[in-house]
């Protein structure tokens, strides 16, 4: 059965990791309390002291209210987008397995003309067609991350519905929802919950990247890629702000990584 | 002396797999090691040839050609110079995309340093001694069975190794080839060395020599072929050798029922090979009919034909009385793979239950005569044994009073003992239901003996004969 093994030191460091943001987030919330879009233009990169533990931007602004801004962001987009690719795909795949003939060869031409182009040009385009929109770059990851779903998903249904296993509830009479929820359903979930963690993890790196090129989320929205690539004219200035959004991407991204590898398929 | 083994002790991390195991090999005096899968057999010769999984540490004296202390390297120096192994289902330890002569040859030139030239020909030889003469350029999914197990016979013999290793040579085989790969073995243990690691009683018989009987590490018994396998002293030597199928008690009856199917020039076609063309055929209701043939020869697929999962290229199957839903139901080969993961067996039965209203009450008997433990019920289908599982699996699809039960295999991945009880009992509980059985099986002795009738492949035509007088008659002489 499915178990998430959180003895291995990766899989501890990559939860450990997104924890760590987490408390961050919920210090900002609950402790600080500095409204992030306040400029104090006299107080510019401020060094790190007991009202501002990250020190401030080229504005003033708090930092440590503005990261955590961002991480929120970037969380929710992943955890939006992930949550709806996966049950696209989910449904799709299971779909196109199933029903095989014109269902499939149609959800199979949609993934193709997809998958013809790079996934971040189509969050490109979409991001400059409606700059600063959250739920565009919503709609436009989501479109990129349920193909690799739909692939897994149908190639792991094809075989499976040739199974003895599914054969033989057939056989008793079990109609399509008992399938899925007694067969497919556990069979699937030991490859989308690693697929999810990855995908999250490129979420946050789509959105911030796209931000950093400056056609995702606009200012003054805080959002890291975007705050890396304000941040960057000043990198000999105080580098140590510019490296406070590039190291929480990283971190971000690492942790997701490093939890996909701890889900164990035991017999 | 060639393998000299004393004092053997073979443990993991929690557990002894081989405790305490001394024996012996030599030239022209076979030795065979007997028991049932899971009893630590392979490991002993894992440790013998020097590739004991890690994880696993052992403790005694392995001393192989009156050497007791052979490091890693110098063992590996003898692998197929002087030990040879003959894996388990070769069919999987071939390449499959090398024609068979090949692989026989590259162990001339890798293993020997032989010239091309003289390794084309010494294999040519050898391909032909072995009947595979017109074979030589197949890859290994043309082969059958038997073909490959020859082939692989061919290779691992190849370099003259004095000592053969032959673990489970026999599994998946049926009868006849069974007695070919035991000729085989016979002969290269008349000459050499050979340590045979099987469950088959009737392959000890034929390889003679000494034997060996192991059950979950432990020796029960050794002696020479014929005291062990005529007068056995253990309890479960004596199960293991009655679990033979052609001392099976006799179960077959006259047919009498009346048609329940009739099959009218049924044809069908898979990859390109016909498996049957134009077959008629009746199906007797409530009768065992065996489906018997090589493997790959259609059985399996004339069996979904009957049950409707395949659709015929021509041809018409006709129920006299038609059947009404969930009545044609199906046993399968491997019983893990045909459960639902990580639900306990009790959560399944409810759902079958609750599905189509069935009546609780039979549950209880069934249960009984079936030899089910209601403890089972708790557990998930990857936490019993195979044999708990098949009987499980009986119990659900008797609960539907099936008319047409196919039983694909169903005892093949068992071990012989628990193998015998799950057929006498799927035998006895389809008759006192009243439900067709279609019993298919490689494992003609048993077929013979439990079978009412049965349907042979041939090229042309489906052979039916009615085993009950050549095995009555067997049993009288």
């Amino acid at each position: 059965m499915l178990k998430f093994d959180l003895r291995a030191p990766t899989t501890l460091l990559g939860v450990f990791l997104l924890f760590a943001l987490l408390i961050l987030v919920l210090f900002e919330q609950l402790a600080h309390g500095v409204d992030g879009t306040v400029q104090l233009l006299d107080n510019a990169f401020a060094l790190p002291s007991w009202q501002e533990p990250l020190g401030t931007d080229q504005f003033g602004r708090s930092n440590l209210a503005r990261l955590s801004a961002a991480i929120q962001i970037s969380l929710w987009m992943s955890l939006l987008c992930v949550i709806t690719a996966a049950t696209l795909g989910t449904v799709a795949g299971i779909a196109a397995a199933w029903l095989r003939g014109w269902v499939d060869a149609s959800i199979g031409f949609v993934v193709n003309v997809l998958m013809a182009l790079p996934g971040l040009i189509l969050v490109l385009l979409i991001g400059a067609l409606f700059p600063g929109s959250f739920t565009a770059l919503y709609i436009a990851i989501s479109l990129v991350l349920w193909v690799e779903f739909f692939r897994v998903v149908r190639a792991q249904t094809l075989s499976l519905l040739a199974s003895p296993e599914i054969e033989a509830s057939r056989l008793y009479g079990f109609g399509p929802l008992y399938l899925f929820r007694r067969h497919l359903l556990p069979r699937l979930l030991p490859s989308l919950l690693p697929l999810a963690c990855f995908g999250a993890g490129n979420a946050i790196l789509a959105l911030a990247s796209i931000g950093f090129v400056y056609v995702g989320l606009q200012p003054p929205r805080a959002e890291l890629g975007l705050m890396m690539v304000e941040l960057f004219p000043y990198y000999s200035d105080a580098p140590w702000v510019l490296a406070q959004p590039v190291l929480c991407v990283f971190a971000l991204i690492l942790s997701f990584n490093l939890i996909a590898g701890g889900f164990r398929h035991d017999h | 002396m060639i393998i000299n083994i004393e004092n053997l002790f073979i443990r993991s991390e929690d557990q002894i797999l081989v405790e305490n195991l001394s024996l012996t090999v030599q030239s022209g005096r076979p030795m065979t090691i007997l028991g049932e899968t899971g009893s630590g057999k392979s490991l002993l010769a894992n440790a013998i040839v020097g590739i004991l999984p890690t994880g696993l540490s052992q403790e005694g004296l392995i001393s192989l050609f009156g050497r007791a202390d052979l490091s890693l390297a110098e063992r590996q120096a003898l692998w197929g110079r002087e030990i040879a192994v003959l894996p388990q289902e070769p069919w999987l330890a071939l390449n499959p995309i090398m024609p068979l002569q090949e692989q026989v040859r590259e162990v001339g030139e890798l293993v020997m340093g032989q010239s091309d030239d003289q390794s084309r020909r010494r294999s040519t030889s050898l391909l032909h001694k072995l009947g595979l003469a017109k074979d030589h350029a197949k890859i290994p999914s043309q082969l059958s069975g038997g073909m490959a197990q020859r082939g692989a016979f061919a290779a691992a013999t190849y370099a003259g190794a004095q000592l053969l290793i032959a673990d489970e040579p026999t599994k998946g085989l049926d009868a006849s080839r069974r007695d070919q790969i035991g000729a085989m073995l016979k002969q290269h243990g008349q000459q050499g060395a050979l340590l045979t690691i099987t469950h088959d009683v009737q392959l000890a018989a034929q390889i003679g020599g000494d034997i060996m009987v192991m059950r979950q590490g432990q020796v029960l018994e050794q002696g020479s072929a014929q005291e062990v396998l005529n007068a056995p002293k253990s309890d479960y030597a004596k199960a293991l050798i009655n679990a033979q199928s052609d001392r099976w008690p006799l179960r077959a009856q006259r047919p009498t029922g009346e048609n329940q199917l009739i099959v009218r020039g049924l044809s069908k076609q898979r990859g390109g090979k016909t498996l049957f063309r134009d077959w008629d055929f009746e199906v007797r209701r409530g009768e065992v009919l065996g489906l018997c043939g090589d493997s790959g020869c259609g059985k399996s697929t004339l069996a979904d034909l009957l049950l409707g999962l395949v659709k015929a290229d021509s041809g018409q199957i006709k129920a006299t009385v038609p059947f009404g839903p969930q009545q044609c139901l199906k046993l399968y080969q491997d019983p893990p793979s045909a459960f639902a993961p990580g639900v306990t067996l009790g959560q399944l039965l409810e759902d079958l239950i609750r599905l189509h209203k069935l009546d609780r009450q039979p549950i209880g008997p069934l249960m009984q005569q079936l030899k089910l433990d209601p403890g089972l019920l708790a557990r998930s289908a990857s936490g019993v044994s195979g044999g708990e599982l098949q009987r499980f699996a009986i119990l659900r699809a008797l609960l539907m009073q099936p008319k047409l039960l196919v039983a694909d295999e169903p005892t093949s991945r068992l071990d012989p003992i628990t193998a015998r009880e799950v057929t006498e009992l799927l035998v006895d509980a389809a008759r006192s239901s009243g439900c067709t059985l279609l019993l298919i099986s490689h494992d003609s002795g048993a077929m013979q003996r439990v079978c009412d009738r049965i349907l042979q492949f041939t090229p042309d035509r489906p052979l039916l004969s009615e085993p009950l007088l050549g095995a009555r008659a067997q049993q009288c002489a």
